[in-house]
């Protein structure tokens, strides 16, 4: 009975030591950017708690014309391109949804092909060139316009709303879109959050189309600014020159920096508890086919 | 009905289908058709010129491409060998939790990391592993061993992407495992206890075996990406000083393509890439099908 236990105490502390692994990076970039710029450089790696607190480091960020817009931007991608996905998926799932739509399969094998197939990088970038559509936000909340999978996914919730229901409506004289407007998608919100969801975390996270189809830095979302701040250590573009900074304020680099870090998960941990709710269990339906 | 009696009945599913298919062609069917571009020479004004293989030729006899494809290799190989086991052992001791709350909260906390952008990786990994302020570096300080730079260092860049992989994405990838092992019948448990196996006599003898179908699916399905070796990751990851190692197929295209303008020779790479991805793809999802009933689709 004892080695029992022993097995099962080993096992907790191994987990939760995982968890540290996940969390301690975390709450140190935090304890760094919530510390006074003056004492920030007495922080290191392993200091979980602000040396002296301060929102300083944050007032700077938030009056950083690069940062600051840099949210805007992301903001507004997001959620143009999340209503795109969700209104084309959706569209396309209501059709493919339809038992007797004729023509159902030739759309489907259609479909796995645009799966299996992914463009290159070099012709989409020519592409999205010859539509003149660089250094536009219409390159980006185009981008990916509808994920297969996910298609697949919101299939499968607009085929588990009851038939009668659909029967009754069309009764009634309800053609296919005030059906697919006013029956299918009010049934399927938990698939419409799922999705909404997918497609919300990706576009928060994009950087790197945006990387290449923006030049002009006003426009970069939140991921560009910070890969050009953290990990290309370019301090000019994002915060000027130093004697043009912030009136003389004292401020610090690895703070911003962290600061910076943190203002991109936000959003993300906002929403987590959503997250964990629908995309896990959405996760789980698109990842494995009956 | 006939099909043309149908086609009028439900006309207005197919002006449904329209900007769904509208976008795809646009966005998909026309740039893939692009990929010609791999035999051509890219031209700003006027048609592109039909060059052969050339740019094949002169992308196998280069030993930077061979370098590349090395790199792709191994890099995959080790993600593999090393990180593939983990969120199945992960999903076999979060199972011995019992106590709800406890669970809950190792499940939330290891599932995070796969929701962020691998930009902030990249930077919660550069502070990690800083060999000033570091938290690795200190604490292996601490123990009196000296600092070590690890983004800059050749030996060590590619076990960075490895440790990093499993830091992302251990947690979500063992909810799959997780599932399965929930579906095993608790007869088979009580079975086992009633005949005095311990609980880890269980893992060994009841948990893993029964888990085999599900890893062999997601053996056979990350077979399928095997050329890919994680671009966002290696791409943010990498630096001038480890690039001899570091570089993949995909960060290779990027370079001569979207920083040198090598247009046509950056699609040759490219698509050599995608040919092997292909074949990989739908001979793992045929062989999945085949061994385990499940595939890709």
């Amino acid at each position: 009975m004892r080695r029992v236990e022993l097995t099962k105490v080993i096992i907790h502390v191994f987990l939760f030591l995982c968890t540290l692994a996940v969390l301690l990076p975390l709450i140190n970039l935090l304890a760094v950017s919530l510390t006074d710029p003056a004492h920030a450089h007495l922080m290191d790696g392993l200091d979980l708690w602000p040396k002296k607190f301060s929102l300083a480091t944050y007032e700077v960020l938030l009056n950083n014309s690069l940062i600051a817009g840099g949210i805007l931007n992301s903001v507004f991608i997001t959620a143009a391109g999340t209503c795109l996905n969700l209104l084309l998926t959706t569209m396309a799932a209501y059709v493919i949804a339809r038992n007797n739509f004729y023509g159902k399969g030739l759309v489907v094998i259609f479909l796995i092909i645009i799966m299996v197939f992914e463009p290159g990088l070099i012709p989409e970038y020519l592409l999205v060139k010859e539509l003149d559509l660089l250094n536009t936000y219409t390159s980006l909340i185009l981008y990916k316009g509808i994920n297969v999978y996910y298609l697949f996914i919101m299939m499968r919730y607009f085929q588990d709303v009851p038939e009668e229901l659909l029967d009754a409506a069309k009764i009634d004289g309800a053609g296919h879109l005030r059906i697919y407007a006013q029956v299918m998608l009010p049934l399927s919100k938990a698939g419409i959050a799922t999705l909404g969801l997918f497609y919300g975390v990706f576009h928060w996270n994009e950087y790197f189309r945006s990387m290449i189809y923006i030049t002009d830095q006003a426009k970069w979302p939140l991921q560009v600014v910070l890969r050009q701040f953290v990990i290309r250590q370019d301090n000019t573009t994002i915060m000027g020159g130093y004697e043009n900074m912030f009136g003389g304020q004292l401020v610090d680099f690895d703070a911003l920096q962290a600061g910076t870090i943190i203002i991109a998960i936000v959003p993300l941990l906002l929403l987590y508890p959503l997250i964990l709710k629908y995309y896990t269990k959405g996760a789980m339906e698109g990842g494995v086919k009956e | 009905m006939n099909v043309l009696k149908k086609l009028r009945h439900d006309w207005i599913l197919y002006v449904m289908l329209v900007p769904p298919l509208a976008y795809f062609v646009i966005f998909h069917v026309i740039p893939i058709l692009g990929m010609r571009l791999a035999f051509q020479d890219y031209r700003i004004i006027g048609d592109n010129v039909w060059v052969g293989f050339k740019h094949f030729e002169v992308l196998f006899s280069s030993p930077a491409f061979m370098n590349v494809i090395r790199n792709t290799l191994i890099i995959s190989a080790m993600k593999m060998i090393f990180g593939f086991p983990v969120p199945i052992l992960l999903a076999i001791l979060i199972n011995e939790v019992t106590q709800r709350h406890f669970r809950k909260y190792v499940q939330s906390v290891v599932y995070l990391p796969h929701f962020l952008s691998w930009v902030v990786i990249a930077g919660i990994w550069i502070k990690l592993l800083s060999p000033s302020e570091g938290a690795v570096n200190l604490i292996a300080n601490f123990f009196g061993e000296p600092s070590i730079d690890y983004m800059t260092s050749k030996a060590h860049i590619r076990w960075v992407f490895v440790a990093s992989e499993i830091w992302r994405s251990a947690g979500w990838d063992s909810i799959i495992y997780l599932a399965a092992i929930m579906s095993i019948s608790p007869a088979l448990y009580e079975a086992a206890k009633i005949d005095g196996a311990s609980r880890l006599q269980s893992m060994f003898h009841i948990t893993l075996p029964q888990l085999t179908g599900t890893i062999v699916t997601v053996f056979i399905l990350n077979l399928g990406f095997f050329m890919s070796a994680g671009f966002d990751q290696v791409f943010n990851m990498m630096n001038d000083s480890v690039i001899s190692v570091a570089d993949i197929l995909d960060t290779y295209v990027y370079r001569i393509g979207i920083v040198n303008g090598q247009f046509a020779y950056s699609t040759a790479a490219s698509l050599f890439k995608g040919v092997i991805g292909i074949v990989l793809i739908l001979g793992t999802h045929f062989t999945s099908r085949r061994l385990t009933g499940r595939g890709l689709w």
